[in-house]
């Protein structure tokens, strides 16, 4: 290590957001990741969202080193860190696989990286950071010896002792159970308040994107589609891949017909509906999509008032009604609109009386509803 | 599992056609047992029997004025005679297997490494010329060296037109082409497994030093290693073991100051009259000298889990 301490101690130190700008990576023709800018604030828990191959590991490894980018740039705060190798940068990983050591102990796992920094107590390092994802009475095992769930506080132990500017967490509950699943997320976002570290979180399950992250990106074919707070996200989609990705959106494939108001007008055959304009994805006029969530419509027996007109649909025909405890979810093929689902709460018993082939119609809060250009 | 699906099957009434499942555990026993028949079967008739009647050789006493006939016995003079007047090749043995097994490690490593992570598509072609030797008999091959390496031939000739030899010099018949044999006849062995540790190895796992600071050679050091040290063990021992019995490269590329406890053994048991017993001692000398080594080795350096 000795050759090489003097130029990894300046990217050793770096401190600050970590932010990506214009980065590419190609694999010969194929690009994995195209031209993605984004920053995370330092201290925040970043959650990068998207399906299988659009890209997630990728990023993560060109920001861990393990990967080089074929353009653009990766710094964290204003040291540029393009071009150092893994050991260099004061980036962790905890891999999907774990990737724990196999011929040490678990102590000996978590102890690796201060060592390797020149620490002066490895040993108390590694206990420290055991305790803190409360593994201490394991220390001395191999990592085969240990549950999955307890693997996976190993790799987080592993990569945590170090302090690393950024922690890249490339989807460490993958494996793991519903229940240790969601113990495991807890303990993640303590740990992340505590030591207050930027995390970057890869995953596909966007319930563990959405309650974990401060920021979630989504990501489709190696760009990120939309990104902000989670609950922003949900509530304001501002591609179809985002509202039909993040939960599920009932959706209606029109043209801007006008405005009316603060709304815009999307028309489909005889159907109208109306969209806030300021809830609409910027572009211009011609075609658009209604979008509106399964659990902010109503399905009523009889037509809705006029007051609702350009909030409601119908009448349709139900196909399915499934109670599932605390909620029913109906299924409506609306004729020239397709299929949408409405989810009502069961707060009121006598709710249920419609069946299968009874005709119906749809409302909701106008406000509610959202518009993406297709 | 089975327990599991025994219970499931009678509980839900879906039974296989053949009627009820057996008992798992009586199953499970007999066929355990009837697996291991044939492999017991072979050891007792092709290991315990010879091994024994090896022993008995060893240990039979020679009628005096009559060379070449014995009786039983239960005398240890061989064994005295073994330890004592082939000494010097005992430890020629040993030196020449370790120093084989060490030049096969070195050479064989870096193979191995590339074989498993720098070959890409070069992969099989360079797996088939490991392998490919194989297809011709291994003491044909040891005379062709015989041939190569001779006094007259190239490789001599060229070292002397250089003056990296002097004109007196030669390879033949000298330890050190014995020590070029061995590992070359027994490379493929040391490759192989440590080649097979290597690709085994969750390149993922490799990364992980990296990513916590170790840079390549450390890495190398604490993380590549230690993860092949299994195939290191197995290759090593696959070529020490064979390489320290070996009399054929000792025969075809030493001399007499080479000579091997291979050697002793096949020239007391082929062309010295009443050699038996003293061949069967030495025979069990050196596989209680072997056996001892491998312990000791295995103890320090194999790891439970990973063998
Ligand atoms: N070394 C490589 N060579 C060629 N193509 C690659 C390589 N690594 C990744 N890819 C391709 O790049 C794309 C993105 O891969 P990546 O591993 O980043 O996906 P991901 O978003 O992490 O997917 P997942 O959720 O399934 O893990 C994939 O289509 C993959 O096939
Ligand atoms: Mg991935």
């Amino acid at each position: 290590m000795g050759i090489f301490s003097k130029s990894s101690g300046a990217f050793r130190d770096a401190k600050g957001d970590l932010i990506l700008e214009n980065v590419t990576k190609s694999f010969a023709t194929f690009t994995a990741v195209d031209d993605l800018s984004l920053t995370v604030p330092r201290g925040s828990f970043f959650a990068l969202l998207g399906p299988s191959g659009c890209g997630k590991t990728t990023t993560l490894r060109m920001v861990a080193g393990l990967e080089q980018p074929t353009a653009g740039r990766i710094k964290i705060g204003s040291t540029d860190l393009t071009g150092s190798r893994p050991y260099e940068r004061p980036v962790n990983t905890v891999f999907q696989s774990y990737a724990l050591f196999p011929h040490l102990t678990v102590r000996d796992n978590v102890a690796f990286g201060p060592k390797r920094r020149g620490s002066a107590d490895p040993v108390g390092e590694a206990n420290t950071t055991l305790e803190l994802v409360q593994l201490s009475h394991l220390a001395d095992r191999k990592p085969t010896q240990l549950s999955g769930g307890q693997q996976q506080r190993v790799a987080v132990a592993r990569a945590l002792v170090n302090h690393p500017e950024v922690l890249l967490l490339d989807e460490p509950l993958g494996a793991l159970d519903l229940k240790l699943r969601r113990e495991m997320q807890v303990e993640l976002k303590r740990i992340q308040m505590e030591v207050g570290l930027t995390f970057v979180h890869v995953t596909h399950d966007q319930e563990e994107a959405m309650t974990m992250a401060d920021t979630v990106a989504v990501m489709n074919l190696g760009k990120i589609e939309q990104m902000g707070a989670p609950e922003v996200l949900y509530d304001l989609p501002r591609t179809k891949f985002v509202a039909n990705f993040l939960g599920q959106s009932n959706m209606l494939h029109g043209t801007v017909q006008g405005i009316d108001g603060d709304f815009t007008v999307i028309g489909a055959g005889d159907h109208k509906v109306k969209v806030r304009t300021s809830r609409m994805a910027p572009g211009e006029g011609g075609e658009a999509i209604f979008g509106i969530r399964p659990e902010k419509t109503r399905v009523h027996d009889e037509a809705p008032s006029a007051t609702l007109a350009g909030a409601s649909l119908g009448p349709g025909t139900l196909l399915d009604v499934s109670f599932t405890g605390v909620a029913t979810q109906y299924l409506v093929d609306v004729p020239g609109v397709g299929r949408w689902a409405v989810y009502e709460q069961n707060l009121d018993l006598d709710r249920i009386s419609n069946k299968p082939g009874d005709q119906v119609w749809i409302s909701w809060n106008p406000g509610h509803a959202f518009g993406v250009r297709s | 599992m089975t327990a599991l699906a025994h219970i499931g099957s009678t509980g839900a009434g879906a039974q296989t056609p053949g009627g009820p499942a057996p008992e798992p555990t009586k199953k499970g026993g007999i066929t355990a047992y009837l697996l291991l028949l044939p492999g017991v079967l072979w050891l007792l008739v092709f290991f315990v029997a010879p091994m024994a009647q090896l022993a008995a050789v060893s240990l039979q006493s020679q009628f005096p004025g009559y060379p070449g006939y014995y009786y039983r016995d239960v005398n240890f003079g061989s064994y005295v005679t073994a330890m004592t007047e082939y000494l010097p090749q005992f430890g020629r043995s040993l030196l020449f297997a370790g120093s084989a097994t060490l030049l096969a490690f070195v050479l064989a490593y870096p193979l191995a490494y590339a074989m498993a992570f720098k070959a890409g598509k070069w992969r099989g072609l360079m797996m088939i010329c490991v392998i490919a030797p194989f297809f011709t008999s291994f003491i044909l091959r040891t005379i062709a060296w015989r041939q190569i390496l001779a006094d007259e031939g190239p490789v001599v000739g060229a070292l002397k037109w250089l003056h990296v030899m002097p004109s007196s010099g030669r390879i033949t018949e000298t330890g050190f082409a014995v020590v070029a044999g061995l590992t070359y006849n027994f490379l493929p062995f040391m490759v192989l497994p440590i080649y097979a540790s290597l690709e085994r190895a969750d390149p993922k796992i490799i990364e992980a030093g990296g990513d916590l600071y170790a840079n390549g050679l450390t890495t190398f050091r604490r993380v590549t290693l230690p993860m092949s040290m299994p195939g290191v063990l197995a290759g090593t021992l696959l070529t020490f073991i064979p390489a320290a019995g070996d009399y054929v490269n000792a025969e075809l590329l030493g001399s007499d100051s080479t000579k091997m406890v291979g050697n002793v053994i096949e020239s007391q048991f082929f062309k010295v009259l009443g050699g038996f017993p003293v061949a069967a001692a030495l025979s069990f000398t050196l596989m209680a000298v072997i056996l001892a080594l491998v312990f000791v080795y295995v103890r320090r350096y194999g790891t439970e889990e990973l063998l």
